[in-house]
């Protein structure tokens, strides 16, 4: 039995060698696990904080563009509303040009500009055109610039003249709605300051 | 001038390119500003480039598409093209001959001032020497800008230049002292998305309000690229020079300007410098980039960063290289570290600024910045050269030292050179790394930095 | 009878104007109702082509243009040195009294103080006779600058009268009179000189005279001798303006005058703001009281760049007719020349290569033409030299460009800038390969008096280091280094040695930034020692790394920034000190 015995001897101690084997799989395994489980909590605290601070990020960047913003959105209103009132004073004021009395105060008006046109072009031998209001005092005044001739054509604008040469080369406008266009940007600084605007 | 102008005139003899000739003109001066209107009322502007025996030749801003001989006039208006400004240009978008593009009125001008700006007297000039910490290590470190000063980036197509300058305009202007900043971003022919990256990119940094936008995108006419800079530049040097304010400038894409300009030359059949453009291309651009400065007696700065893209990224190219000839320095892309991913993709060794030797050292960055700079230069061009060498005889065939250079290199480009679009680092993490780097090298390797630095920042055996 | 004309047209820098048959070529004119300044240079019939000096922005045909008379000409007095003028010599500070910190137009202002007094010692007796460049007395203009006052060269000369006594004058201020066939002729302290005339003088000598730079890399390998020509070519940012910088700075020269031409306006501004705190080797004075500056920034009107060379040299030649030597730097050449072709296309002139009109190589021959060691005329006896170095910016670093090939006909010393070099960082970015000096044989003599008879056989003895080094280099680039031999690798070695030790030179280093001759000598001397002990040593089996790790290396390599000028005894030391450590070596055989 001797062989036996010895048989059993070695069969026991591959088990016991097994069941060794078997715990410490498992303790490794529990360790592994353990260990993951470990790092997958620090991962996740700092997966957590990078959450944080970006979302930390996005949100500066939020308050930033919103602070920001809204000062501009506040200061385009008040562009806007200022704008809208220099409008206003504009049209109040087109409006009073349109119905002044055409008296002799205006008459020597057409003049003036009659003479700067004609000036600017370097001859008196024009075409000169202005609105049915107009018509008769630009008429009236013609007679000082030889050469000159008041079209039929009748055109659309406030008050004054644009005159042309002969061969229709040269233009000039002479109306007040051009000057006026030409004078609007110092004129807008003008009213904007009575409005109380400051640089 | 005088208001003399306002004059019609109705005789065209020519359209040709960009560019109408007006006959029987009597009475107009050379760079005057001309209203051209179509009989169907539309108006375009442009300027008078020659005058005299009753022919003018005018250069329409918006080009000469549908105007005929018949039904085009044009306007003398007496007075060379300005542009409105005050303050209330902040925080506003305009277009590339710089009218309103957001919608809102005119600015109501505190002054009226002509575009071409006068040159800035010598004599009056301040020598620019005051740090702008930009918070990217490689300007900092190594490419250091100074306030006042004109640093071009030279970059290639579809490369991360507008990153770059959009990273530059965010940190650069929140770090520091309290003086006023602002940032004037002018778009010439760029495309509207890389426009519009800017204006985010200032929008989520909050420096909108501080901003003023110049945009004249791809779709919008060539001619008129010519006067954005200008416009851009007038209203820079405004809030900088009358209003005291520390203004950065960019202006991209610059080829493209240069471009418009060669349009505008081939159609006066002028004779032609290299590559078709102008002989004179070098005043021309002179005349932009040398309306960056500082002047005794003033508070504010004009400082600008111009991007161009190098042609099949050549940096002979006549724009790159006329330009590298005005500006103090140069920022170059490099296409090789762009394509490994790197950012900012920056070849140092091709980079250079000009002006870094006087807004660097004891005072405002660091007493030893300059010369650990120039070891790290000098260390990572050897650098360069063993791995050239490695290429050839492979890694086997270098010497010990060898291997410490190829080192230094692998540091520079992981450690020092790239960073994120929203890292903002101090000059002094910059200083660290640069230190990092030498310290790879034994010390007899160090030929360029005083005894006594090495002693106090060396961290190598 | 001085010309009345209208302007017919206008186009950017050039102007038309008819009327002008009275009008002479060259003469200057006021153009338009702002009266600017500018220069007749083309006459048709009765009409006359001008260049303008100022922004034409503006200007009208039918404006008037009035002629002066006068051609372009430059005022020469005292009161020049220390000023930064602009191309046509209008002060730059007084231009910022009239129109602040940017350049108006139409402004007159005269180039020197008018009113400001100076001591005149009179030299000339009343009673003598003297000849066009005689000297009748000097004064003191700076600390650094004793200002000959002389007969003007376009003077008729004859008997003095009239001459005042030592004392505190002004320059309107009469000083003697001299006549000469019953006509009185008053002398004051200036004159005027049209600026496109080379001024007499005597005769010229040869070059033989180093212009000392305390450079090292011009120095000692590519020399430029005083009344010399040079040309320092290279694409941007490879240090040619701080190369520039540093000549103006260091040159043993009485004179120095700069000219910004077409360049960038901070430049100018760094002169101006340093050079008054720089002091001058030789004598510890500040380098702004020998220094004039004319500044035509690129951003400038054009037409100015191109008077701006000429307004340079006639300054220049002032006072070398003085007995003075004057190095005249330009930067740069290239914008001049494209000044020249800017203006040849609005004429509609023929062009030749690239745009540039066909007389491009004949107008920079006869500038650099104006460069010499001369006897000036009058007595009495005086020698003056003119060094002419001008900067070229060959577009795309191409030195097959037109300016540059043309340049390299007139000059005589070629600094070539390498972009390679400078972005590796080797200051001054000369490569050695590329450039050349033509006086090396002249002025060898002077070093051999001067320093050590030596000097010329240890000079070559260096530079054909570098040359094997050229060639070994090639093999290394395709075999790797291991496939030379150790004598080789020293060669390497030693040339590595040359290039961090000698050839490089930090301009932003206070030590540095200047090399006396001596030290450069011995520097040099060093190193070719060390070769020789280096090859010794090899024949007697010492191994290479040995000789490469021997502790003096490092020493020699930074001894340009760590041993003064006034410490020659730390060099001989350290030239113990490495025969000591070869010693130290000899012994060691190689193992295995």
């Amino acid at each position: 039995m001797g062989s036996n015995s010895a048989m059993e001897q070695t069969i026991d101690k591959i088990i016991k060698k097994s069941e060794k084997q078997v715990v410490s799989d498992l303790n490794d395994a529990g360790l592994n696990f353990k260990q993951n489980l470990d790092d997958s909590i620090t991962k996740l605290e700092s997966e957590y904080d990078k959450i944080l601070s970006d979302g930390k990020k996005e949100a500066d960047k939020i308050e930033k563009q919103i602070v920001g913003g809204s000062d501009i959105e506040a200061r385009n209103k008040q562009l806007l509303a200022l704008e809208a009132a220099v409008d206003r004073v504009f049209t109040t004021a087109l409006e009073q040009i349109t119905n002044t009395d055409r008296n002799s105060d205006y008459s020597n008006l057409i003049n003036s500009l009659l003479q700067e046109s004609t000036k600017i072009l370097g001859t008196t031998e024009v075409k000169v055109y202005t609105n049915a209001k107009d018509k008769n005092v630009v008429q009236s005044s013609l007679s000082s610039f030889s050469g000159s001739k008041l079209s039929s054509e009748i055109i659309d604008c406030i008050g004054g003249v644009k005159i042309e040469s002969k061969d229709g080369a040269m233009k000039f406008d002479n109306t007040i709605d051009a000057k006026i266009e030409r004078l609007k940007p110092l004129i807008r600084k003008e009213i904007a300051s009575k409005f109380g605007v400051k640089e | 001038m005088t208001t003399k102008g306002g004059v019609q005139y109705s005789k065209i003899a020519e359209i040709k390119g960009p560019l109408v000739v007006v006959d029987d003109v009597e009475n107009a001066a050379f760079d005057e500003l001309v209203e051209i209107e179509t009989t169907e009322g539309e108006r375009r502007l442009g300027k008078v480039l020659e005058v005299g025996n009753g022919k003018a030749i005018v250069q329409v801003f918006e080009g000469t598409t549908g105007l005929s001989i018949s039904g085009t006039s044009a306007k003398f208006v007496g007075k060379v093209m300005e542009m409105p400004v005050s303050k209330e240009v902040l925080g506003r978008v305009f277009d590339g001959l710089g009218r309103p593009k957001d919608g809102l009125p005119d600015p109501i001008a505190d002054k009226f001032i002509d575009i071409n700006g006068e040159p800035m007297n010598p004599e009056q000039r301040e020598y620019p020497k005051d740090f702008i910490q930009t918070g990217v290590s490689v300007i900092d470190g190594l490419i250091t800008l100074v306030r006042g000063q004109k640093l071009p980036i030279f970059s290639g197509s579809g490369m991360s230049h507008n990153l770059l300058a959009a990273q530059i305009a965010r940190q650069a202007s929140v770090v520091g002292t309290n003086d006023d900043f602002a940032v004037v971003f002018a778009a010439i022919g760029v495309q509207y998305s890389e426009a519009e990256y800017f204006r985010r990119s200032l929008e989520e940094s909050g420096a909108l309000k501080r901003s003023v936008l110049f945009l004249n995108t791809a779709d919008d006419p060539a001619i008129e690229r010519i006067i954005t800079p200008r416009v851009a530049l007038t209203v820079a040097e405004y809030l900088a020079f009358e209003l005291g304010m520390h203004v950065l400038v960019i202006l991209t894409d610059m080829t493209n300007y240069a471009e418009a300009l060669r349009e505008i030359s081939a159609a006066r059949e002028e004779v032609p410098g290299r590559k078709g453009y102008p002989g004179y291309l070098y005043t021309d651009l002179s005349t932009i980039y040398e309306r960056a400065g500082k002047l005794n007696g003033r508070k504010g700065s004009v400082t600008q960063i111009p991007i161009l893209s190098m042609p099949s990224d050549d940096i002979t190219h006549p724009i790159p290289d006329l330009t590298g000839y005005i500006t103090e320095g140069q920022i170059v892309v490099g296409r090789d570290l762009f394509r490994q991913g790197v950012y900012p993709p920056i070849n140092i060794l091709m980079s250079l600024s000009r002006l870094m030797k006087d807004g660097i050292g004891e005072g405002s960055t660091r007493e030893d910045h300059a010369e650990v700079a120039n070891q790290v230069y000098d260390a990572y061009s050897r650098a360069q050269e063993v791995r050239a060498l490695a290429g050839i005889v492979g890694k086997a065939g270098l010497t010990e030292i060898d291997l410490k250079y190829m080192d230094v290199g692998e540091v520079f480009e992981k450690e020092f050179l790239t960073q994120a679009t929203d890292e903002n680092r101090t000059i002094e993490e910059t200083l660290a790394i640069l230190w990092k780097i030498v310290s790879k090298l034994p010390k007899n390797e160090i030929t360029k930095i005083k005894d006594k630095y090495v002693d106090q920042y060396y961290q190598g055996k | 009878m001085t010309a009345q004309g209208r302007i017919v047209w206008v186009s950017g820098p050039a102007v038309r104007a008819d009327g002008m048959s009275d009008a002479k070529m060259y003469e200057t004119v006021t153009v338009g109702d702002s009266k600017l300044v500018g220069e007749v240079i083309r006459l048709t019939g009765d009409v006359a082509f001008i260049q303008v000096y100022e922004s034409t922005s503006g200007l009208k045909p039918g404006e008037p243009v009035v002629g002066t008379g006068n051609p372009l000409s430059v005022l020469l007095g005292p009161g020049i040195i220390g000023q930064l003028y602009d191309g046509i010599q209008r002060p730059l500070k007084e231009l910022s009294k009239a129109s602040g910190s940017f350049i108006g137009k139409g402004i007159t202002t005269t180039p020197v103080d008018m009113v400001k007094t100076y001591h005149f010692v009179p030299v000339a007796s009343n009673g003598d006779e003297v000849l066009p460049g005689n000297v009748i007395g000097t004064v003191q203009e700076t600390d650094l600058i004793e200002h000959s006052i002389m007969v003007p060269p376009n003077h008729p000369g004859g008997k003095i009268s009239n001459l005042v006594s030592e004392g505190d004058y002004n320059l309107e201020t009469e000083l003697a009179t001299v006549e000469k066939a019953g006509q009185n002729v008053p002398l004051k302290m200036y004159h005027k000189w049209p600026v496109r005339k080379p001024r007499p003088y005597l005769k010229r000598y040869d070059a033989t005279v180093p212009l000392l730079t305390g450079q090292r890399v011009i120095d000692t390998f590519f020399p430029i001798a005083k009344g010399g020509t040079g040309s320092i070519p290279g694409a941007f940012g490879t240090g040619k303006t701080v190369t520039l910088h540093q000549i103006a700075k260091w040159a043993d020269s009485q004179v120095v005058v700069y000219i910004g031409c077409g360049e960038r306006g901070n430049e100018m501004t760094e002169v101006l703001v340093e050079f008054p705190h720089l002091k001058d080797p030789r004598s510890g004075k500040p380098l702004m009281d020998r220094t004039v500056l004319v500044a035509n920034t690129s951003n400038m009107p054009v037409a100015a760049r191109e008077a701006s060379i000429y307004t340079g040299v006639t300054i220049a030649e002032y006072y070398r007719d003085m007995g003075k030597d004057v190095v005249l730097v330009a930067d740069s050449t290239s914008r001049w020349a494209e000044a020249l072709r800017e203006m040849s296309g609005r004429l509609e002139e023929m062009p030749a290569e690239e745009g540039y009109p066909s007389y491009l190589a004949s107008r920079l021959a006869e500038f650099y033409e104006r460069a010499g060691r001369v006897r000036a005329a009058g007595s009495p006896d005086r020698d003056g030299s003119v060094t002419l170095i001008g900067a070229v910016s060959p577009s795309g670093g191409d030195f097959t460009e037109p300016v540059t090939t043309h340049t390299m006909r007139f000059i005589k010393t070629f600094w070539a800038l390498d972009a390679k070099l400078a972005y590796s960082r080797h200051y001054p970015s000369i490569n050695w390969m590329n450039s050349y000096s033509g006086y090396l044989g002249d002025i060898a003599k002077w070093w051999g008096e001067n320093i050590s008879e030596d000097w010329f056989s240890i000079r070559n003895e260096a530079y054909g280091i570098l040359q094997r080094e050229d060639t070994l280099k090639e093999i290394v680039k395709l075999l790797g280094p291991d496939a030379l031999p150790d004598e080789e690798k020293l060669i390497l070695e030693i040339a590595r040695m040359i290039k961090i030790g000698l050839l490089q030179q930090n301009s932003f280093d206070d030590v540095d930034t200047y090399c006396s001759p001596e030290k450069q000598f011995k520097l040099l001397k060093l190193v070719v020692d060390f070769y020789k002990l280096g090859q010794q040593s090899l024949k007697e089996g010492t191994p290479l790394s040995a000789i490469r790790e021997l502790p003096v290396v490092t020493l020699i390599l930074k001894a340009r920034m760590n041993i003064k000028d006034d410490e020659m005894p730390k060099l001989d030391k350290l030239e113990n000190d490495m025969k000591e450590q070869f010693k130290n070596i000899s012994g060691v055989k190689v193992t295995n």
